[in-house]
């Protein structure tokens, strides 16, 4: 039987964020009293009640049959990289490049590979991105590597 | 000053060109993403939120909230012509929009929806002037312990009103809570969960959490979904014309659906999507011709579409007049405004009423608008339709990182942006809502700041949210929702394990 894998997983985790956020607060900040309430208290409650609402996920999903589901491994991967590529290279590679290097590992994701739009799409959104933060909310970011 | 007076004064805020300029920006941005299946107005508003920074405060609020009043004309064009919701406001709509498409009367469906929802914001802005005002001068006597109470209700009601399994809803909103605590506590100054980074001492980047979630997530879920988006049909203006039998079917639907949405709307946690489910249900209620739903009845258009379109307006009053957002995309607006520097809440009326008053006055002029450019443009919009999502959503990417950047010129908030994207797809994926997790975000220092405040003025007597009338009135009314789901749960489970066994 194919279990009902994401509110058992989502559960288990839930609860253990809570458990740990709940330990966190208690050995980390100041709870109080009711009436002064320390930095800790809030989230220390917070906690509790998402480790009790995680557990009323998880353990009911145990005997239930869940639907299948399908991860786009692909496209978390490539809208991932494409954004890393953004944040890490913008500031030394300067927008220009950036953004082209970032839409064309963006549109790996789509099941049409040809060549030819991608780079066309690459440079019409960088000059739109350029046209739009640069030129007109005139933002202060490198257009160009080594300035 | 009194409504109407305050409405008139709004106009003439609303009306300056570097204001309605906006305005008209804001309702067109709204449809276009209405129209596209793929992107909400909660993605284009948390898009939208950094280049805010660069308008006058008037001009950005009334932008963003045209940006959400327009998707919910926009989100029917989709849903009537491809059976696509552009926006869950308008899933409703599919049911009898898409069968009227198929007999060749899309035009008239889109007709239908766009004066039922014209009809509707007039509905909901008239409850808003109405009801904001009066509750704005009432809550002035509201104190610590009827704030926090009336966040608690706000958000338990938005977690189990319509929730399929309100425990993971009650989850995301308590995820939500937990991670408004991160940053320096206001009250002792301590940092809370910052684990040694600068980056985190204001907090988790409400803008950051918002594209992840909305930006980053729906782009992954929608990259293979929107590619296989059928070819809608061509619309041209005389196709909208409806008979006069058809017309004659549009009115009283629109002001019940108006009626009813602007008071589901108004309420905390209970927003336009449901007031268009209960609006489509009432009127197969009350319809003499009820086998009709379903196979393209007029009424089941025009009633839901009037419904959430009030709703979306009538949400603006816990907002505006109370600084309680009811809903998600609120939530958002109401960090807009305190970027901004405007504290929202009962003395907003009188600290800033160019402010309040010219929102809500655009909210007309932006609604005139759309129905004036809607209906002429309307194969424009359905053009969009065509636009296959692997040209746009590149683009998205790239705006995304650079209004996070913009921010506060951080890159932590761009790699921030992908973690956080990448979570808000996974919880999709398994069923948790991420809007609620916003909501909670949102609220989650309020409530806190209140709580504390309240218990501190009743001397730690927990008691003190029940010996005040109103404030008991909230949290029993919180209880009640809870142990209304509990029941439902319970039912539903003992049913269909009596289904299950031979």
């Amino acid at each position: 039987m194919k279990r009902d894998i994401p509110d058992l997983a989502g559960g288990v985790i839930l609860a253990a964020i809570g458990l740990l956020v709940t330990v966190y607060s208690l050995t980390h900040y100041e709870i109080g009293s009711l009436r002064r309430m320390g930095p800790g208290f809030f989230p220390a409650l917070l906690g509790g009640v998402l480790a009790v609402l995680g557990g009323m996920i998880a353990l009911p999903a145990l005997g239930r049959r869940g639907t299948s589901f399908h991860i786009a491994w692909k496209e978390c991967l490539a809208v991932l990289a494409a954004i890393l590529v953004f944040a890490a290279g913008f500031d030394r590679l300067g927008l220009v490049i950036a953004t082209l290097a970032s839409v064309l590992i963006a549109t790996l994701a789509t099941p049409d590979r040809r060549i030819g739009w991608r780079i066309a799409l690459a440079i019409a959104v960088t000059i739109l991105s350029v046209a739009v933060f640069s030129v007109g909310l005139k933002m202060t970011v490198p257009l160009w590597p080594g300035r | 000053m009194s409504g109407w007076d305050g409405f008139l004064h709004g106009l003439s805020v609303a009306a300056q060109p570097g204001v309605l300029i906006y305005c008209m920006f804001g309702v067109l941005l709204g449809t276009f993403v209405g129209v596209l299946p793929g992107i909400g107005a909660m993605a284009t508003i948390s898009l939208l939120l950094p280049i805010t920074f660069y308008l006058s405060p008037e001009a950005a609020l009334v932008m963003l909230a045209g940006v959400y009043y327009g998707s919910q004309y926009g989100g029917a064009v989709a849903s009537i012509l491809l059976r696509l919701p552009g926006t869950p406001q308008s899933a409703v709509t599919t049911l009898d929009g898409y069968p009227l498409a198929q007999k060749g009367r899309a035009g008239v469906a889109l007709f239908t929806s766009m004066i039922a929802s014209f009809s509707g914001s007039m509905i909901g802005i008239f409850v808003l002037i109405v009801l904001s005002g009066a509750l704005a001068k009432a809550a002035v006597a509201f104190g610590a312990a009827e704030y926090a109470a009336m966040m608690i209700l706000g958000l338990v009601a938005a977690s189990t009103v319509g929730a399929k399994q309100p425990s993971k809803a009650l989850a995301m909103v308590v995820l939500g809570l937990i991670l408004g605590c991160v940053g320096t506590d206001v009250n002792s100054g301590v940092q809370r969960f910052t684990f040694g980074q600068t980056e985190l001492m204001d907090g988790i980047n409400l803008v950051a959490l918002a594209m992840g979630l909305f930006g980053v997530a729906e782009v992954i879920a929608n990259i293979r979904v929107a590619e296989r988006t059928g070819v809608p049909p061509r619309i041209a203006l005389r196709d909208l014309l409806p008979g006069k039998a058809e017309l004659r079917r549009i009115p009283l639907p629109a002001l019940r659906g108006g009626s009813l949405g602007s008071f589901f709307g108004a309420l905390p946690g209970t927003g336009s999507t449901i007031s268009s489910f209960l609006a489509y249900a009432l009127e197969r209620r009350l319809s003499r011709r009820p086998q009709e739903f379903g196979n393209g009845a007029i009424e089941g258009i025009a009633g839901p579409e009037a419904a959430n379109n009030s709703a979306a307006i009538s949400a603006f009053v816990p907002t505006l007049a109370l600084g309680i957002p009811g809903d998600p995309i609120m939530a958002l607006m109401l960090g807009a405004l305190v970027i901004h520097g405007v504290q929202p809440g009962p003395l907003m009326l009188e600290a800033r009423p160019d402010m309040f008053w010219g929102l809500i006055a655009s909210f007309g002029i932006g609604n005139l608008l759309l129905l004036v450019l809607n209906l002429p443009l309307i194969g424009i919009w359905v053009s969009m339709l065509r636009i296959p999502f692997r040209l746009l959503y590149p683009a998205i990417l790239i705006f995304v990182c650079l209004g996070v950047y913009s921010v506060r010129g951080s890159s932590f908030d761009m790699f921030a942006v992908a973690l956080i994207g990448i979570i808000g797809y996974a919880l999709s994926l398994a069923r948790f809502s991420p809007a609620l997790l916003l909501l909670g975000f949102v609220l989650g220092p309020l409530i806190e700041t209140n709580l504390r405040r309240a218990l501190l003025i009743g001397r730690g007597d927990p008691m003190v949210f029940l010996e005040r009338p109103l404030a008991a009135v909230f949290i029993i009314a919180a209880a009640g929702l809870i142990a209304m789901s509990v029941v439902q749960v319970i039912r539903r489970r003992s049913a269909s394990a009596g289904g299950q066994t031979p």
